[in-house]
């Protein structure tokens, strides 16, 4: 009688990451500090440590001593659903691989068993799915126009069209937070820096298929990356400033691995270009805030890449700012609950996290959070308006363009613009509502989800990925939202 | 002077552990080939991945090379740093977890202790007779000088073991709330049954002032406790579980974990 076949496979992951799952103590140090499992009501599937342990009996049911004597062990299909769906539910922040014991690399752990679990067929989750296809064709996850990369310079802006420092804008700040576009670029403009941006040939840094283990699909992320520093070396760049930690990190790790060699420029977050200006006595601080604020370390500037002093150090320079610490920051900050895909997958679970952090900011007094990474501060926004917090939620950029005399104010915002466009700090403009839409005409026989990108059409034109688009739940970003739950019910494709 | 001990290979063997050096030996053997086994499937099964850009596993031998590489890749001084701070002292739990680190601290260096004493005093039976042509006195002062750092490791043990007892049956902490967290108890009541029988059989060999006797009259004093049930049982059950269970139970995280701190560098 033939043998069973084992039900999984070990496809994308290394010897070390199969050793990983044996050297796992169940000491549960990482349970303690998990966002997802504290915003789940502490449910123990989601616990790292579990997630580690039953993929673990998953392997030695399929290679272990006793399926090498009598035969894989069978696992029921749900069973490897489920698990899934637990595995998912994790914004694979790294807290756990930070905290544990063993020193396990849970990021690329995480990051491993959902690629091979996508190729299984049972992962990504949800709308994570929807990522490849929209990337691949239209090179941001927002659906939104490459010749719009751009859209957000105002006249008194100067981008050189070749220049040594580049500035990588990134999808989010490109598209839907223009008040960091706008605010990078008037301070590289008044420190007389001039730099380039590749505009309509920037792509998408491609951390969001990374993260939610979808690389491998069309190799979007390994294109993208080649793209995007070939572009680059192309216009002569030798600094790469980036104001998105998710891009960043994605620059710093994931690059480099898809190029096969160390990048020919060096990256560089805007955190720690503002924080070189300062040494060198460049800034000149023009206005004075006196406010208490509190820093959220971004999980993929800190805890991915380490990055920690450098925003705390503008911070602290900025005259009448008082900086407050949250009991959890540095290595051992709480994630903000929009990494992972979860923010596009798992709304619900993004706004869980994200008041989670919020309450921490909360508990320091502080009157405004200052974070380093456009999407922390898009869902941290969302998590305060869930709370109803009085508190400012904005980014370092933003607040250093200000201090130093420049405006922040965006193109006049369209009507229903996203919140996050403008600036939540200096409230000095406002986003004018949508007007109400035209009652609706019964809808054409549509299938209610689009089909998962992974078995999408690989070229499908582009007419055909708006149509799609205009379907896609994604395209609900840009709804203003009425409330916080109704931003979590209407998911942003997002980059995390 | 009445010093027959074993003959082995037409040398005498002296030695205090006094079973059947045959038992012994056949325990041994087995338990090493169980381990090897062990160690094997293990790193099979890890060397069955496949990462991204591969196109086939690397084997066996393949993920130990592959591990061994990691682990020295930013050089052997980074290494020995990791191995001395996060695998002897295990830094990682002292930061975080102190209870558990002093019983992780004290298990692990009283287990690797009573190894290493082992195996020197098991060196030493053999050193003595065929290296040196020496008589019994060479093996009972060798033993008598370990009789102390011997106490301390057992001890260590005992502490150790104690306080993962109480934590277990009065700690509220999440490693007791694990799911199958039950399993530990196997690995514990195990180790207790090793140290309480090590006692006991070493209590059995003072009561009977065998340091005394070995040297005038080892021949009638050995022999006596080739029947001893308990310290037979101690020998063989120590092997068994301590050496051959180990790469098949929890306890092979004593392996894996170091090693994981190893090819992460320190998990920095």
């Amino acid at each position: 009688m033939a043998k069973e076949k084992p039900s999984l496979n070990t496809v994308n992951f290394t010897a070390a990451q199969l050793m990983e799952f044996d050297a796992c103590t169940r000491c549960g140090e990482c349970v303690k500090y998990c966002p997802t499992y504290d915003a789940r009501d502490k449910n123990q599937d989601i616990e790292p440590r579990d997630k580690i342990q039953r993929w673990k009996e998953f392997m030695n049911k399929c290679f272990g001593l006793k399926a090498r004597l009598f035969g894989p062990e069978k696992i029921p299909p749900e069973e490897i659903k489920k698990f899934t769906d637990d595995l998912y539910n994790c914004t694979t922040c790294g807290m756990c691989g930070t905290v544990c014991p063993a020193g396990i690399n849970t990021i690329e752990l995480w990051e491993s068993t959902r690629a091979n679990l996508v190729k299984y067929g049972t992962g990504p989750y949800g709308k994570q799915s929807l990522f490849p296809k929209l990337i691949e064709e239209g090179h941001n996850p927002y659906l939104k126009q490459q010749k719009d990369r751009l859209a957000w310079m105002t006249p008194d802006i100067k981008i050189a069209e070749k220049s040594d420092i580049a500035y990588f804008i990134g999808c989010t700040a490109g598209y839907n937070q223009q008040v960091l576009g706008v605010s990078t670029a008037r301070i590289l403009n008044k420190l007389n820096v001039p730099f380039m941006a590749l505009g309509e040939e920037e792509w998408c840094c491609g951390s969001a298929l990374i993260r939610t283990g979808q690389q491998h699909i069309n190799d979007t992320p390994k294109k993208a990356a080649i793209h995007n520093v070939e572009a680059l070396k192309a216009r002569g760049a030798k600094r790469v400033i980036f104001a998105c930690a998710g891009c960043f990190r994605a620059a710093k790790i994931d690059w480099p691995r898809a190029y096969g060699k160390a990048l020919p420029f060096e990256a560089i977050h805007m955190s720690q270009f503002l924080a070189e200006q300062l040494d060198a006595g460049k800034i000149k601080w023009e206005k004075s805030l006196n406010k208490t604020v509190t820093y959220h370390d971004p999980c993929h500037l800190g805890r991915h890449v380490g990055v920690f002093e450098e925003p705390r150090k503008v911070i602290k320079s900025m005259p009448g700012i008082k900086l407050v610490e949250m009991k959890r920051n540095r290595k051992e900050q709480r994630c903000c609950g929009a990494g992972g895909g979860v923010k596009a997958g798992i709304p619900d679970l993004a706004l869980g996290v994200a008041t989670g952090r919020m309450k921490d900011a909360k508990e320091t007094g502080a009157e405004a959070l200052i974070s380093t990474c456009p999407f922390c501060r898009r869902n941290l926004i969302d998590g305060r308006d869930e709370l109803k917090l009085d508190m400012n939620v904005d980014d370092l950029v933003v607040m250093t363009a200000n201090l130093m005399g420049l405006s922040t104010d965006v193109k006049p915002p369209a009507p229903g613009a996203p919140k996050e466009s403008i600036s939540d700090l200096f409230r000095t403009q406002t986003i004018p509502p949508k007007p109400p839409a035209p009652p609706a005409e019964p809808k054409a026989a549509a299938p209610a989800t689009p089909a998962p990108a992974a078995s999408a059409p690989k070229a499908a034109t582009a007419p055909v990925a708006k149509a799609e688009a205009s379907k896609a739940p994604a395209a609900k970003a840009e709804a203003p939202k009425a409330s916080a739950k109704e931003a979590a019910k209407a998911p942003a494709a997002n980059k995390k | 002077m009445a010093t027959e001990g074993l003959t082995i290979l037409g040398k005498t063997v002296f030695d205090t552990l006094f079973i059947d050096w045959r038992i012994m030996a056949i325990t041994a053997i087995i338990s090493i080939i169980l381990f090897i086994v062990g160690m094997y499937i293990q790193l099979d099964k890890w060397g069955r991945g496949i990462p991204e850009g591969a196109t086939k596993p690397y084997g066996a031998f393949g993920a130990l090379s592959m591990i061994i590489g990691s682990i020295f890749s930013k050089g052997i001084g980074h290494a020995l740093e990791v191995l001395i701070l996060d695998v002897a002292f295990q830094r990682r739990t002292y930061r975080r977890r102190k209870l558990e680190w002093l019983m992780h601290i004290l298990i692990f260096w009283g287990w690797i202790g009573l190894l290493i004493l082992t195996i020197v005093a098991a060196a030493a039976e053999f050193y003595g007779p065929f290296a040196l042509g020496a008589g019994p006195e060479f093996f009972i002062g060798m033993w008598k000088s370990l009789e102390l750092p011997n106490n301390i490791f057992g001890w260590m043990l005992v502490i150790g073991i104690a306080i993962a007892i109480v934590r277990r049956l009065f700690s509220k902490a999440k490693d007791v709330q694990a799911r199958n967290a039950d399993v530990d108890w196997i690995l514990i009541i195990g180790l207790l049954i090793v140290v309480v029988t090590g006692f006991y059989a070493q209590d059995i060999r003072i009561a009977a002032g065998v340091q005394r006797d070995l040297i005038s009259n080892y021949e009638a004093t050995a022999p006596g406790f080739f029947d001893n049930i308990t310290v037979m049982f101690h020998e063989v059950f120590t092997l068994l579980f301590c050496v051959a269970y180990l790469p098949f139970s929890k306890y092979f995280h004593m392996i894996t974990a170091p090693l994981t701190i190893l090819v992460n560098h320190g998990g920095e």
